[in-house]
């Protein structure tokens, strides 16, 4: 298939990519060709929120964001949200707060809910409840994950 | 499959001029079409690059212009829009979710023209005018005129939404978008764009539009400029609710039935309106 | 550096998960992340067609397709046939189509992309027959027969069955039609519920690797390798020792993953290729062919005295089964068994048909039955409590099962703490005051409550449990955990059992080949029952150790005992005593040998008593231990529109013991919100045979904004007497009676009795105002 060859800069890394096609999805790239599986796909259509990564810095969905559309953007994953060997104020809350079962939707949520740690002030439980609405977990029932967020936001310095 | 980066409005006209091609906005739609096999344009222009579009500007006259590719999160935080203009930025913040939010265009959504989506009404409330431009030259329709029928728009082939067009809300309005959805950031059941002006108890301006509950946004600016300069009580507001009901040509589908949009449309006009005077008089 | 501590990450303890690591950091790997070399992807062609049979194949075009190595139809599968209570499926579609959406042919390529393109390409003549899309089209004089050859399946139980009825059971108890004379006031009433998807975040998949001489390694999204492995032996006609099943880590199951799905059609692909095969169902796949809630239509009847007494209670369910038969006769069975629900009714006759359709298979979901008709049986008890204007909650209290009282059937139950939960779930909500508690403006608000009880139990089960050279621990299962955090548990008792850190077990990922049987992920079974087998192996290991303890420091066992950090000891010597590493490197390297501790078991407590009832074509003789709970819901409706939100819940279910608090509070919250959506927004919708809605744009689950935050858990422990440190599940009860609650709710709120759920917007505020209407 041809397509075209790619530079895209991931979690602060150019990542060169051939023969991308058209239609390939960002998704599609991270996974299949980038090794980074930490992105899932539930539904491929932007509704379940698996797939989201930031693109400078802003949560998207990456199912909808067609690899070609993307060079020269900033895209971070949930593997760059903190060095290999340690964990980032989210990640440690959300796993010492039994806020995840399945793990699935967790990649999304933790990258959704960066974004909203983002502005470095104690965050309420209904901004974390809108802040994470386009991340469907069917397992947790949301509430230690939204107690998980509040409680990284009031951690912070 | 063509994939082309225009950087400038008339390079992304010029690349329209072709066979089954489509702009790609925001993607948020025309992604997930593709990923669905439910579409497979032969070209797609993306306007990510095309400065000009990205931009809103509020005029010395108070009209603000929203290129074609704001997203929803810009639309939604967005402080040039004031006053009745307030409807759009209403709308715009319950669109969706919020990684949506960060990436679907208010072109983008106006060209797709789900009759569910909460731009279409919230548009057709501030008597907006939609900006095209192609490759015969340039031309604005009110949003009434562009949205012609379900799922489709005033938009010729080779032609693209340059901008959408507030004007400005006479001082001391209200603008509000009341939206009903089965859960958070689901396409309408049935909404309401509301703006709404009062001096004292006298109604001194009134646009309502309701979506979803038909192939366009229902307007009846008839009966509108008949209640200027009334009160606005139960019995004006019975009498808009009520030609607004002969407007509306619901469909039943998997949100709801025909029916309940029919019962439940009138009661949101209400409840949207006692709200804004509420919120009016409040204020002043 | 000091010892781990022991207590802190024993039972009792709320340890976060083994795996939340891995998971935070985006490692963990689900089926969709495995790649194997050489692998081809394959893709599903599915019947447009209801009911057809099948005239013709043309699979040239997609076999020409570049890139395509292999394309299978049902003429390239054996003849067998899986299912978990009657043997009605064959692994692809074979003569016939049953179900719009089954799959019907498969392609393997080297991308996805072209594996799906070639489906497509691929031609099937069909001659349609009549479609039989509901139960009532199914039972109709004149109904198309969906399985011609039902008479002749293999079943499993003493199915009672002919034309389209797949399975019809009866139980019962006392004599109902004497009873009602005694009764004071009726209520009656027929309820209904949907269809409602499972809705994992992961779709299914499946990857089958096959060697040299032929034995397959199938990795996929699953609830049992050992279910796995069975069925597709019995589709495929392969012998068990020939399929090696394994699970990488599993995007949630709710029942959805129990039962076969893709694996069949990728083991069979891996043997015709020789290479390794990978399918991953795309959403829409995952909602037409894996599997989803049965809809119930319910017809129930309940009699009680002046008092408040519970009397007598008739109930008949019809059951869409789908097109196959799956989970579906269990799901019937155990609907049954749990209709009376947790109360003293002297008086108890219930039936229920199982009715195939060409509709999707329906199946295993969370509750497994228990939720439809709990939302029949709860409503029905506030009803009745409304008819003589009691207090709901009084009138369950008053008639509620007290401890030493049987189930339904006559079936034991050896610990309830079913008055504790209805006592704190008050308490807690603060039910006498929570009524005049004011409604924002444009709302109506108010309580409802439901109690329930579920099981946890079924079926066979093991551990083993080793000690390694260095004394530390790996403990082997064959339970697959789901993400509802059993390897935690496990581990968890394991470690408190030996006495050491969690940290010093690691758990084995369950294998075919290695694990002991485990039938599976399900019916709250895994903390029961894969927990006693653990306390049982690693009871054995715990005396193998003092064996040798007693063999070194020449004492009896009796007077050895297991002391934290992993040491044992002369009782009342603190000084005389043994790490493990030292009794293992003997056991290892001079004496007696390794230390293996293994245990199995297999659920054998009748669930009825044949002198106190009747029970025909009852699947499960053998069910389970009881545990109980009960909910309480605060609902808000909007006046303007009539949507109703669950604001606030108390949720009090008796487990027996919390292993892991933290992992309980998890599940009676997921369950909550299951329970939630199918109670208020979710619904498969069908157009005849067809799902109109397969996509999560049309299907509604609650997002984090439509859940209430303020989801109170409250956990009861009743120990079980022969549950692992007492424990009892907990994974299914916290959604039973979560549409009970809220319907009760409702109808307090708004004075309209709704007996169809989803309690939608439209629904709830036709009935708003007719009851405003009519006051």
């Amino acid at each position: 298939m041809t397509g075209a060859s790619i530079t895209l800069k991931v979690n602060g890394a150019d990542r060169p990519v051939a023969a991308v096609a058209p239609w390939t999805t960002l998704l599609t790239v991270l996974r299949d060709e980038l090794g980074l599986t930490g992105a899932k796909r539930g539904c491929n259509q932007g509704v379940c929120g698996a797939c989201t990564v930031t693109i400078d810095g802003e949560p998207v969905r990456s199912c909808l964001s067609l690899a070609l559309n993307c060079t020269d953007c900033e895209i971070a994953t949930v593997e760059g949200l903190a060095p290999a060997g340690s964990l980032a104020p989210v990640q440690q809350a959300l796993a010492e707060g039994n806020a995840l079962q399945c793990g699935f939707c967790t990649p999304g949520i933790l990258i959704a809910a960066h974004a909203l740690l983002r502005r470095n002030e104690p965050l309420s439980v209904d901004e974390v409840r809108a802040g994470l609405s386009g991340n469907l977990c069917r397992c947790s029932g949301y509430k230690k994950i939204v107690e998980a967020v509040v409680r990284a936001s009031e951690a912070r310095p | 499959m063509e994939f082309i980066r225009p950087d400038s409005i008339d390079a992304a006209v010029a690349a329209l001029q072709a066979e089954n091609a489509a702009c790609l906005a925001g993607g948020a739609t025309l992604v997930a079409m593709m990923n669905a096999d439910l579409v497979a344009p032969e070209r797609l222009v993306s306007l990510r690059d095309v400065a000009a579009l990205r931009t809103a500007m509020r005029q010395p006259d108070g009209s603000v212009v929203i290129g074609a590719m704001r997203r929803h999160r810009e639309t939604a935080e967005e402080t040039d829009l004031r006053d009745g203009q307030r409807v759009l930025s209403d709308a715009a913040g319950q669109i969706a979710n919020p990684p949506v939010r960060n990436m679907g265009t208010i072109g983008g959504s106006c060209a797709f023209a789900d009759p569910a989506a909460d731009y279409p009404p919230a548009l057709a409330a501030a008597d907006a005018r939609i900006a095209l431009v192609g490759a015969e030259g340039r031309r604005t329709l009110p949003a009434d005129a562009f949205f012609v029928d379900w799922y489709e728009t005033a938009l010729e082939p080779g032609e693209l939404i340059e901008s959408v067009i507030l004007p400005p809300a006479p001082a001391g309005t209200a603008g509000s978008y009341t939206k009903l959805a089965r859960v958070a950031g689901d396409f309408a059941i049935a909404s309401v764009a509301l703006v709404l002006g009062m001096e004292g108890d006298a109604c001194s301006h009134l646009a309502v539009a309701v979506g979803a509950c038909g192939p366009a946004p229902v307007r009846r600016r008839d009966v509108e400029t008949e209640l200027l300069g009334g009160g606005l009580g139960d019995s004006e507001i019975r009498r808009l609710t009520d030609a607004l009901a002969d407007g509306l040509d619901p469909v039943d589908d998997v949100r709801a039935s025909a029916d309940y949009r029919r019962r439940v449309a009138p009661r949101l006009v209400r409840q949207a309106i006692a709200e804004a005077k509420q919120c009016l008089s409040g204020t002043q | 550096m000091s010892p781990p501590d022991t207590a802190a990450s024993g039972v009792g303890a709320s340890l976060p998960r083994l795996d939340a690591r891995e998971k935070v950091t985006g490692r963990a790997q689900y089926i969709a992340d495995m790649v194997r070399p050489n692998m081809l992807h394959a893709a599903i062609h599915a019947s447009p067609a209801a009911h057809a049979l099948i005239t013709g194949y043309d699979t040239a075009e997609a076999s020409a397709v570049p890139g395509v190595a292999c394309v299978l139809t049902g003429d390239d599968f054996p003849d067998g046939r899986m299912g978990a209570f009657i043997k009605d499926e064959p692994a692809i579609a074979k003569g016939k189509v049953r179900y719009p959406g089954e799959p019907v042919a498969v392609v393997a390529a080297e991308d996805e992309e072209t594996a799906r393109r070639a489906a497509a390409l691929i031609r099937v003549d069909y001659e349609d027959l009549p479609v039989a899309a509901t139960p009532d089209d199914a039972m109709a004089p004149d109904a198309p027969v969906i399985h011609e050859d039902l008479p002749d399946y293999f079943k499993v139980f003493p199915a009672i069955c002919g034309g389209n009825v797949a399975s019809e059971t009866e139980l019962s108890e006392g004599d109902v039609d004497a009873a009602w004379a005694e009764c004071d006031v009726i209520v009656e009433g027929e309820f209904e519920t949907p269809a409602q998807a499972h809705l994992s975040i992961e779709p299914v998949g499946a990857l089958a690797e096959v060697d040299a001489d032929g034995r397959v390694t199938l990795w996929s999204a699953n609830q049992s390798v050992f279910r796995v492995q069975a069925n597709v032996c019995e589709a495929l006609q392969l012998p068990m020792s020939k399929l090696r099943c394994l699970t990488p880590k599993v995007g949630a199951g709710f029942g959805n993953k129990m039962e076969p799905h893709v694996q069949p059609l990728v083991v069979q692909l891996a043997l015709k290729t020789g290479r390794p095969v990978r399918l991953i169902l795309n959403r829409t796949e995952d909602f037409e062919t894996v599997r989803a809630r049965h809809p119930f239509k319910i017809r129930c009847k309940t009699g009680a005295k002046r008092d408040g007494t519970l009397v007598a209670r008739e109930l008949s369910a019809i059951l869409d089964c789908g097109a196959y038969g799956d989970d579906s006769p269990g799901v019937l069975g155990y609907s049954l068994l749990m209709s009376r629900g947790p109360y003293r009714i002297p008086h108890c006759r219930t039936s229920g048909k199982l009715v195939y359709t060409n509709r999707m298979r329906f199946g295993a979901f969370r509750g497994f039955g228990n939720p439809q008709v709990t939302f029949a049986t709860e409503s029905q008890i506030d009803e009745i409590a409304g008819r003589l204007g009691m207090d709901p909650l009084d009138l369950r209290v008053k008639n509620m099962m007290r401890p030493g009282d049987r189930w339904f059937g006559g079936g034991e139950v050896a610990s309830n703490g079913l008055a504790e939960c209805i006592e704190k779930a008050s308490a807690a909500s603060g039910w006498r005051q929570g009524r005049a508690r004011a409604a924002p403006s444009g709302k109506r608000r108010a309580l409802g409550v439901a109690a329930c009880a579920h099981i946890s139990g079924l079926l066979a089960t093991g551990a083993i449990v080793r000690l390694l050279e260095d004394g530390s621990v790996v403990l082997n299962t064959g339970a697959v955990d789901i993400g509802q955090g059993s390897d935690t548990v496990l581990t968890q008792m394991c470690a408190s059992a030996l006495r050491v850190p969690a940290d010093r077990v690691a758990i084995a990922s369950p294998d075919t080949d290695g694990s002991p049987y485990n039938w599976g992920t399900t019916a709250s079974r895994v903390t029961y029952t894969t927990g006693r087998s653990v306390v049982a192996a690693a009871g054995h290991v715990a005396e193998e150790i003092k064996r040798h303890a007693a063999e070194i420091f020449e004492c009896a066992v009796g007077d050895l005992e297991l002391r934290d950090g992993g040491r044992v000891g002369i009782k009342g010597v603190p000084d005389k005593e043994l790490s493990y590493f030292e009794v293992s490197a003997r056991a290892h390297w001079a004496a007696g040998g390794p230390i293996v501790g293994a245990d199995t078991w297999v659920y054998n407590q009748p669930s009825v008593d044949p002198k106190r009832a009747i029970a025909r074509g009852l699947p499960f003789p053998q069910i389970g231990v009881y545990s109980f709970g009960c909910m309480i819901a605060a609902v808000e409706i909007d006046e303007t529109t009539g949507k109703a939100d669950a604001v606030e819940v108390w949720s009090a279910m008796d487990v027996g013991r919390a292993i892991n608090p933290g992992s309980v509070e998890g599940q009676i919250e997921g369950g909550f919100v299951q329970g939630m959506g199918f109670a208020l927004t979710e619904e498969m919708v069908f157009d005849g045979p067809r799902l109109v809605n397969p996509s999560m744009m049309d299907y509604k689950a609650p997002t984090s904004l439509d859940a209430p935050f303020d989801i109170h858990s409250i956990i009861v422990e009743a120990a079980e007497p022969d549950g692992p440190f007492g424990a009892k599940g907990i994974g299914e009860i916290g959604l039973v009676p979560a549409p009970a609650a809220i319907g009760n709710a409702v109808a307090a709120a708004t004075g309209a009795r709704l007996r169809r759920l989803p309690l939608t917007p439209e629904r709830v505020l036709n009935g708003l105002l007719e009851s405003d209407s009519e006051d």
